[in-house]
């Protein structure tokens, strides 16, 4: 069974998430605020931490930089802000995913099974997103058993992409991993490179979805299956 | 470079006038000085005479420049040799200690009339100096207290933000745990998103109000724009089929998606409002001479004749309009549009329905 912790000061908010999360076999924990919730998280050892930006006294942001400096649990990040700029900055604290409120909880059931879903190890030399799958060793793709001919650079965003697929991915941080060393704005780049993967994967491969001032997300055709109206 | 040649021009001529009576008023005023001391001169001795010069220059420097009260202590020494110190009425002097005096005499007057006007200048360079510092802590005092007020307004609207939406997601996360095919939870969901979509609306027409719209440029593709648009829109997009034209030909976009994307998610959202069922919405996007366009035709009943600019305002709902919806999505479009220096406008299509067009300038790329 998995251990979730709810960290959001609203408490019917708390009281429905336990709710949601039990009748699906998660055993819960929560915490009203940042201090009691970093206690929680160091006593119960969850699974999973469901995490509200906009705390009192100490922010989510601040939790979820002092959670990083022990751990790498999976965090998603529930909040109200519309603000994009707090949701990049999470995300690139260590934050693997978020929702924004008022969500509906098959979207949430659904991103927190996708963070919890082992981060990419490097066990195996293939990669699998829906149809796509990914030949590391040989640099080779292939949709639907159809080999793809790709750039290294764009093997390499794909790749970057596909390790994290149904999460969503920050500009920032494919453009660290696709193009380390290189200084210059790249942003650019990385817009031309998605326009030509999202037509080598045709419709029959997985979805790279953007999402405003975000980044982007690479999603499969079952990932698809799941309501997400919400996500703005 | 001309203007400001211009607007020094009739400058000039004030200048010349106020050394003109700068040197008058001293050559006045030496004048008067040695005829008072001429009359006084048997019962003073000719001594007296140089230090009421000496005098004049220092008070000089008060009203003069360097030019007037260096021209008063060489006439002044000039008129005390030639007036005063025997023999009278010649510059020829007798005694070896008046040629001294004389020479004294020259060099204190220069020197102060030198040093006073230096003093002069620097006073007034210490006033200028310190008129400027008084400009920029007020510049500094004024941007302070800009930016603490949109502080503060950003965190009520984030504190406000915070406090209508949170009972609308706990309703929201209830009905999803009450589960579908309740008719009752149905029309709580249903009253539930609109008002959602109440709150959303007025607390963007805030933030569109109070000029706290930042564009965040980036490079965008138009496809990414219109999914962002249409996204939180497919419930109300389902009864309409869109069909989507010129988009695959554009570049890449230097613009703001998400702000584009509202901008146009609630001209679509009116669309779905206004025209029936099963009608197709259409989306054309152009780009030319840096300028995108982006149409959206509905083939609805159209516009009531004259309300094409007033649509656009705060609160206005056209006279047959249905019930629900705060006439605002529309005018946070024309906010949105002009945050990014762009417009909206909407007229009646010539063959019938309601057509918006929305454009901005964009830098391009081509892919």
């Amino acid at each position: 069974m998995s251990k979730a912790l709810i960290i959001d000061d609203e408490q019917q908010m708390r009281r429905l998430l336990r709710m949601v999360l039990e009748s699906r076999g998660y055993e819960v924990s929560e915490a009203a605020d940042g201090q009691l919730g970093l206690q929680e998280a160091a006593f119960q050892r969850p699974d999973v931490v469901l995490l509200d930006l906009g705390l009192p006294g100490m922010s989510g942001l601040e939790v979820l930089k002092r959670l990083r400096e022990w751990t790498d649990v999976p965090v998603l990040i529930l909040s109200v802000r519309d603000q994009e700029g707090v949701k990049v900055e999470a995300l690139e604290c260590g934050a693997d995913d978020y929702v924004t409120k008022p969500f509906g909880t098959a979207e949430l059931l659904a991103r927190l099974t996708v963070i919890q879903r082992r981060r990419f190890t490097r066990q195996s030399a293939e990669v699998v997103v829906g149809t796509l799958k990914l030949d590391l060793l040989h640099h080779e793709a292939f949709v639907e058993t159809a080999p793809i001919k790709l750039t290294p650079t764009e093997f390499a965003l794909l790749k970057a992409l596909a390790e994290h697929a149904g999460r969503i991915v920050t500009q920032n941080q494919i453009i660290r991993q696709v193009w380390s060393g290189q200084c210059s704005d790249q942003s650019e780049g990385l817009r031309v490179h998605i326009n030509h993967l999202r037509k080598k994967l045709g419709d029959t491969g997985p979805r790279i979805v953007n999402e405003p001032g975000i980044g982007y997300r690479l999603e499969s055709l079952a990932d698809q299956a799941h309501p997400s109206e919400t996500v703005r | 470079m001309n203007t400001i040649n211009a607007s020094h021009k009739p400058l000039r001529p004030q200048v010349s006038v106020d050394v003109v009576s700068q040197f008058s008023w001293g050559l006045t005023t030496l004048f008067v000085l040695a005829s008072t001391c001429w009359v006084l001169l048997p019962y003073t001795g000719y001594l007296f005479s140089a230090l009421v010069f000496l005098m004049a220059i220092v008070l000089a420097r008060t009203r003069c420049n360097r030019g007037p009260v260096l021209t008063m202590a060489v006439v002044s020494a000039l008129v005390w040799n030639f007036i005063f110190i025997p023999p009278q009425f010649t510059l020829h002097i007798e005694k070896p200690q008046d040629i001294i005096m004389f020479a004294m005499f020259f060099v204190v007057a220069l020197s102060m009339g030198h040093l006073i006007t230096q003093l002069r200048a620097r006073e007034e360079a210490l006033e200028r100096h310190h008129r400027e510092r008084e400009q920029l802590l007020a510049a500094k005092h004024r941007a302070e207290l800009l930016a603490e007020s949109e502080r503060l307004h950003r965190t009520l609207l984030d504190s406000v933000s915070h406090e209508l939406k949170t009972p609308i997601a706990i309703i929201r996360t209830a009905l999803d745990g009450l589960g579908e095919g309740n008719p009752f939870a149905a029309e709580i969901d249903t009253a539930n998103r609109r008002l959602q979509r109440i709150v959303e609306n007025f607390l963007e027409m805030t933030r569109v109000d109070s000029d706290a719209l930042k564009p965040h440029l980036e490079w965008c593709e138009i496809g990414d724009v219109l999914h962002a648009a249409t996204t939180p829109l497919q419930h109300e997009l389902s009864h309409h089929p869109l069909v989507i034209t010129g988009t695959e030909a554009l570049p890449l976009l230097m613009l703001d998606s998400r702000l584009l994307a509202q901008a146009l998610g609630n001209v679509l959202h009116n669309a779905t409002i206004y025209a029936p069922d099963a009608t197709p919405i259409e989306i054309h996007a152009t780009l030319e001479n840096g300028m995108l366009e982006i149409r959206v035709r509905d083939h609805g009943p159209g516009l009531p004749l004259g309300t094409e600019d007033q649509l656009f305002d705060k609160f206005y709902r056209a006279p047959d309009s249905p019930a629900g919806g705060t006439g605002l999505g529309l005018a946070i479009s024309r906010g949105l549009m002009r945050a990014m220096q762009g417009c909206i406008e909407a007229q009646n299509h010539p063959e019938g329905g309601a057509e918006f067009r929305l454009s901005l300038p964009v830098k391009t790329r081509h892919v």
